[in-house]
């Protein structure tokens, strides 16, 4: 009898298990639908991009990078010292050694290009490469032709880098130029006009890269070459560890105690670790329609930093 | 059956549409698969493959067609075939236009920088397009290298070199084309030296190095020599030393018609020869002593 209770019992609480709405329906059949693609933004809903590790709209990733860079625009120089230990001035010299900007040889008759290179040092406010490729072409190749046009998106930017130019020999001559403008669309420069296209430590910043590779395609000559140095993915897992741990607690630190201000510095490592890798980047590279000489990158301190290359065909 | 090769077709397919280079030029079929796919890629193309039996074909022709510039090429084979010859070097259009101008500079500028911006004017394009050559001057030098390899190998295939006279022996090949090769060096000769120090440089001597081989190993196959013993690797190491050493006499050769060098080579040539007899002796004398050795351990009732 108490047999057939508990019997009962246990079937009751069975059915009633069953009865129980199973909301969370798993089976295997339904990974199609869990895995099936969330509906489509619509047209008029806002794109959005990555600025650090926070998605903003693609409209105020400029004027977010524009506070950034106008915070830091003073102590720009103190503070890259420090978060790299000086090593960029020795990247920045070889990848200026590496380009060899000036004409050594003089120009012969049947020449078509004429004296000297024409130079957009993108994203190169403080002028930091731009006088760098100045000097080189001065004293190594003797090429007094050469002229770069330093061009930034941010004003604050750009008057460092004008007060800085007041030391060199190239300030007010026809061979500096200052430009402010977005990488992304330049209509003030016309197209198949530049040697070289520069960006350091710039493209990381832009709201559409490839937007900005393209237009870089477009003021380009043809045989024109593209070179971009940038933070980029160190290969040795153990090295890379070291250097997260310095660069996600040491530099917004250094940051705050230097420059007053720890966002800034935060963004800037967060922006590091947003960057495609050397391969993804050359892939973009390639699709603006460049040439890839060899690899395509070097990277440098195991790398931390990439110098990217690319030339523009002959069509 | 079909089932797996059917997704494996796919998982090649959707390969060679990724942009990027080293996904498309990956040939093991394993790595493919243990490729992170997007699940509904799989589920929406695997009725169209199982349907289409030539899709595997297309996959094929589709993954051979990026002209990507050196070692990245899955094709490097280290043997030879005469049915399929080995491209003399890989660069890509544009840098062999930029090469083969600057190797017009060569006898006045040398192997330099200045050759390559000359050669890059002359093909019509930029002072800042030798960034095509990465390598910079080493790049000429390869290339120089590599292309009169390639002459040296049109040469004995269109039978100018030994069709006239009586029919010449192995090593009477290996001497006329170490001269032949060396010959072609001489319209450089005042630059070679130069060139020679860059090749010797940290960086560029595993390049250096495997140039060399190349070398040695074209002079081989286009002699005739078919050895498939211990012996491939001693003839070219002769083969290359006497050439090595050949070169720098060359440098510093003012006879006509390079008589000093080529006495040099078949001296160094003889010299090799003498030191590969005397091996084999050394290697038969061994042998003897040890097969007597055996002998009379086993005469002794050893059981050996």
């Amino acid at each position: 009898m108490s047999s057939r209770s508990l019997w009962r019992s246990l079937q009751t609480q069975t059915r009633r298990r069953l009865a129980m709405p199973e909301t969370p329906y798993r089976c295997f059949s339904c990974t199609r639908q869990a895995q099936a693609q969330p509906p489509k933004p619509t047209a008029d809903e806002e794109r959005f991009t990555h600025f650090g590790f926070q998605n903003v709209p693609e409209s105020q990733k400029e004027s977010m990078v524009k506070t950034v860079f106008s915070s830091v625009a003073s102590s720009y120089d103190v503070m890259n010292d420090m978060m790299s230990l000086g090593i960029h001035r020795l990247w920045k010299d070889h990848f200026v050694r590496s380009l060899n900007p000036g004409s050594a040889l003089p120009s012969r008759d049947h020449d078509t290009a004429g004296r000297g290179w024409n130079i957009l040092d993108i994203a190169g406010g403080t002028g930091d490469i731009a006088f760098r490729m100045l000097d080189h072409a001065t004293n190594i190749n003797h090429d007094a032709a050469t002229r770069v046009t330093i061009a930034d998106i941010n004003p604050d930017m750009l008057a460092e880098g004008k007060k800085r130019s007041i030391q060199t020999p190239y300030y007010n001559t026809n061979r500096l130029a200052f430009l402010e403008g977005n990488a992304q669309s330049m209509p003030s420069i016309p197209s198949n006009s530049v040697d070289l296209y520069t960006v350091v430590f710039g493209i990381r910043n832009f709201t559409d890269k490839q937007a900005a590779l393209n237009e870089a395609f477009r003021v380009l000559k043809p045989g024109g070459v593209f070179a971009c140095m940038e933070f980029s993915k160190v290969d040795n897992a153990l090295f890379n560890a070291v250097y997260k741990q310095w660069s996600f607690s040491a530099i917004p630190l250094i940051g705050q105690l230097v420059a007053g201000d720890r966002e800034s510095y935060q963004y800037l490592v967060e922006s590091i670790e947003q960057f495609p890798s050397q391969e993804e980047f050359r892939g973009m590279i390639q699709k603006a329609g460049f040439l890839i000489p060899g690899r395509g990158f070097e990277n440098l301190t195991g790398g931390i930093a990439a110098i990217h290359k690319g030339i523009k065909p002959l069509n | 059956m079909t089932r797996p090769t059917s997704l494996l077709a796919l998982t090649r397919r959707g390969l060679s549409h990724a942009s990027s280079p080293r996904a498309a030029l990956s040939l093991a079929p394993r790595t493919h698969l243990r490729q992170p796919k997007p699940q509904s890629q799989i589920h929406t193309t695997t009725t169209t493959t199982t349907t289409n039996p030539r899709q595997n074909n297309l996959t094929i022709t589709s993954r051979t067609t990026p002209s990507r510039p050196n070692r990245l090429s899955p094709s490097t084979r280290t043997y030879h075939s005469d049915h399929h010859p080995t491209q003399p070097h890989d660069y890509t259009n544009s840098q062999t236009t930029i090469l083969s101008a600057a190797l017009h500079h060569v006898p006045t500028h040398g192997f330099s920088r200045n050759a390559l911006t000359l050669g890059a004017r002359d093909a019509g394009f930029l002072d800042v397009s030798v960034q095509l050559l990465p390598r910079g001057e080493f790049d000429l030098i390869l290339f120089w290298l590599a292309s009169r390899r390639g002459l040296l190998r049109s040469k004995v295939e269109s039978d100018g070199l030994f069709s006239a006279g009586p029919v010449l022996s192995v090593d009477d090949k290996i001497q006329i084309l170490l001269m032949e090769r060396l010959r072609m060096n001489a319209e450089v000769k005042d630059q070679w030296q130069d060139a020679l120090a860059v090749m010797s440089l940290g960086e560029n001597i595993p390049l250096s190095l495997s140039e060399l081989h190349a070398l040695a190993d074209d002079i081989l196959n286009l002699a005739g020599d078919k050895s498939v013993d211990a012996s491939w690797y001693s003839k070219r190491m002769a083969v290359a030393a006497v050439y090595a050493a050949s070169d720098f006499v060359m440098t510093r050769d003012t006879s006509a018609g390079l008589r000093e060098t080529e006495e040099f080579v078949a001296r160094r040539w003889a010299d090799a020869r003498a030191v590969g007899d005397k091996l084999t002796g050394v290697r038969e004398c061994l042998g003897f002593m040890g097969s007597t050795a055996v002998g009379l351990g086993r005469s002794w009732g050893l059981k050996i």
